[in-house]
């Protein structure tokens, strides 16, 4: 085969996905593009009028909108920062297993296969304030008196925080398992020659060793948490200050059809997730070089 | 020795704990869904079903479409994995093995679709969709999701295909196969592992999925699992054990597919970070 032919047999090849995703990914994406740049409420008007940048800077003007970007934010650092920390630490364990691994990884991975509106039903079940799992279990070992409404407006975000973590930590730990074991073993053993401790050797080794990983798991997470919908749509319905950019983007598009103004926040959201995955990266780039 | 024992039970204790953490939420509504609803209001609560009973199950399949939305589910997760795999096999060999300009601008194409936040493509598609008059209809879950999953399938799969030794087209051509013929009898065979791979993440994905299957369906026959369970608790006044049914029905295909399948699902997840 020559190299003509085989180029052209790539483009065949190629061209039956791009086209696919060309029309129907690049139409939604261009789109939203285009409408944020109109007014254009379905509730009032059938018509759209260009006003320019008027949805950007109405945007920097919305409380609901800075005060959701804030919750957000705090969502993705908890969560994202916990996962991080149970995911190292399930990580380990499991590249420390020998007998029975298939049960074990079965079982942490479970939560991460679950859909996210199950984990969301289990989760508001055992976190009921009247008739929960974890209310009963507190009050029988008398640690409280009386029922924690759990997901009332003082601890909403942790019980989301709590479900998301108990969510995803396995992807994390997944992840971070793969780079565990990419560690060739020999390392060990000449650290331990050299009469390293398990700290000193976990610090020395092991950790620089798994940035990249983490690096992966990081980025991974925080954009799709910074993206975070169902789960929160179904735990709480975006009440008791647990509302996300994403759930504010539905209510507007979908509850007050204001198509120009969702639309703008929707390229809001994309630039600020964008950015970040960006930041991330160069960031952990910048950790690489200066070691 | 007395440390190395040491270790071991601690090791062992860690181990215990994770999982209960990881399975009590499955337990406890599996536990609920074979108890009478009132059992679920007695105070202190029972931490196992007595008598366990069936009465929840039966409400979910005889009370509403809830076997319709299974069945949804099955065809459009199936649909979505097949068409996904036909469509990103050929495009992740072509990425992986063969000659072919402005690779990386493809491959960020892709990734593009993948960050956008979905929720502000379902808007779109659904005005789309809705043109062409497909809205609650398969194709309007199975054409959204194929998007969705095609560039973590293609991702996955031009990994699979690199670690295949190169002469192994040369060879096919060598002995008379056409280019095409090399990719469809001897390279696909070979990459079953990876194919099925993907398979089994994008089935997970689309049988999961909810924002779009929320919106691009409207009436109860045409919805998936899911929606159907999140809807459930609006419909009627939160039976709580009817709905805990529903949703062990909803996780016992994951659940099968993850614990016969763990070893593939960990092998996908992490082919796209070895490289």
């Amino acid at each position: 085969m020559n190299r003509r032919q085989e180029t052209r047999l790539a483009a065949w090849l190629v061209a039956p996905s791009l086209v696919f995703v060309a029309v129907l990914g690049a139409f939604p994406v261009l789109s939203q593009f285009v409408l944020s740049l109109t007014e254009f409420n379905l509730k009032f008007t059938d018509e759209r009028s260009f006003v320019g940048l008027a949805n950007f800077a109405k945007l920097l003007r919305d409380d609901v909108f800075w005060r959701d970007l804030g919750q957000t934010f705090q969502f993705t650092v908890v969560s994202v920062g916990l996962e991080l920390l149970l995911g190292l630490a399930v990580a380990l364990l499991l590249n420390r297993i020998g007998r029975g691994r298939a049960a074990t990884n079965a079982s942490v991975i479970m939560p991460w296969a679950l859909p996210t509106v199950v984990a969301a039903t289990m989760w508001s079940l055992i976190l009921n304030d009247r008739i929960g799992l974890v209310n009963s279990v507190l009050e029988r070992i008398g640690l409280a008196r009386e029922p924690i409404v759990w997901l009332g407006p003082k601890l909403a975000m942790t019980s989301v925080i709590l479900a998301d973590v108990w969510k995803t930590t396995p992807f994390v730990a997944i992840i971070l398992l793969a780079g565990l074991k990419s560690i060739p073993r020999h390392y060990y053993e000449a650290a331990e020659l050299d009469g390293a401790g398990r700290w000193g050797t976990f610090r020395a080794i092991t950790l620089p060793l798994l940035k990249p990983f983490i690096a992966v798991a990081v980025l991974f997470r925080a954009m799709d948490a910074f993206r975070i919908f169902d789960l929160i749509w179904v735990l709480t319905g975006g009440a008791s200050k647990t509302e996300t950019v994403s759930v504010y983007i539905y209510r507007v598009l979908f509850r007050y059809s204001d198509l120009g103004y969702g639309s703008a926040m929707t390229v809001a959201l994309f630039a600020i997730v964008f950015g970040m995955s960006l930041a991330l990266i160069r960031f952990m780039r910048i950790a690489d070089d200066a070691r | 020795m007395a440390r190395v024992r040491h270790t071991r039970i601690w090791l062992w204790l860690a181990r215990a704990g994770v999982i209960v953490f990881c399975l009590l939420p499955l337990y406890w509504i599996a536990n609920v869904s074979l108890s009478t609803s009132s059992a679920l209001y007695k105070t202190p609560l029972d931490y196992f079903p007595r008598p366990p009973v069936l009465e929840n199950y039966r409400a979910v399949f005889a009370v509403n479409q809830f076997p319709r939305n299974v069945l949804n589910s099955f065809v459009v997760a199936s649909l979505t994995t097949l068409l996904t795999l036909a469509l990103g096999s050929p495009a992740a060999y072509a990425l992986s093995r063969l000659r072919l300009k402005r690779k990386n601008l493809i491959m960020a194409l892709f990734l593009g679709v993948a960050i956008f936040p979905a929720i502000g493509m379902v808007g779109p598609l659904y005005v789309a969709l809705a043109r062409l008059h497909l809205i609650n209809t398969y194709a309007a879950l199975v054409l959204p999701y194929t998007l969705l999953s095609l560039p973590l399938a293609v991702w996955i799969l031009t990994h699979f295909f690199s670690t295949l030794p190169t002469s192994l087209e040369d060879a096919a051509l060598v002995d008379g196969c056409t280019p095409p013929q090399a990719f469809l009898r001897i390279i696909l065979p070979l990459a079953a592992p990876g194919l099925f791979t993907s398979a089994v993440l994008i089935f997970i994905f689309a049988w999961n999925e909810f924002l779009f299957a929320l919106i691009l369906t409207s009436t109860p026959e045409s919805r998936t699992v899911p929606v159907a369970l999140a809807l459930f608790a609006g419909l009627h006044e939160l039976p709580w054990a009817t709905i805990a049914a529903a949703t062990v029905v909803s996780v016992v295909p994951v659940l099968a597919l993850v614990a016969l399948f763990q070893r593939r699902i960990v092998e996908g997840l992490t082919s796209g970070v070895e490289r």
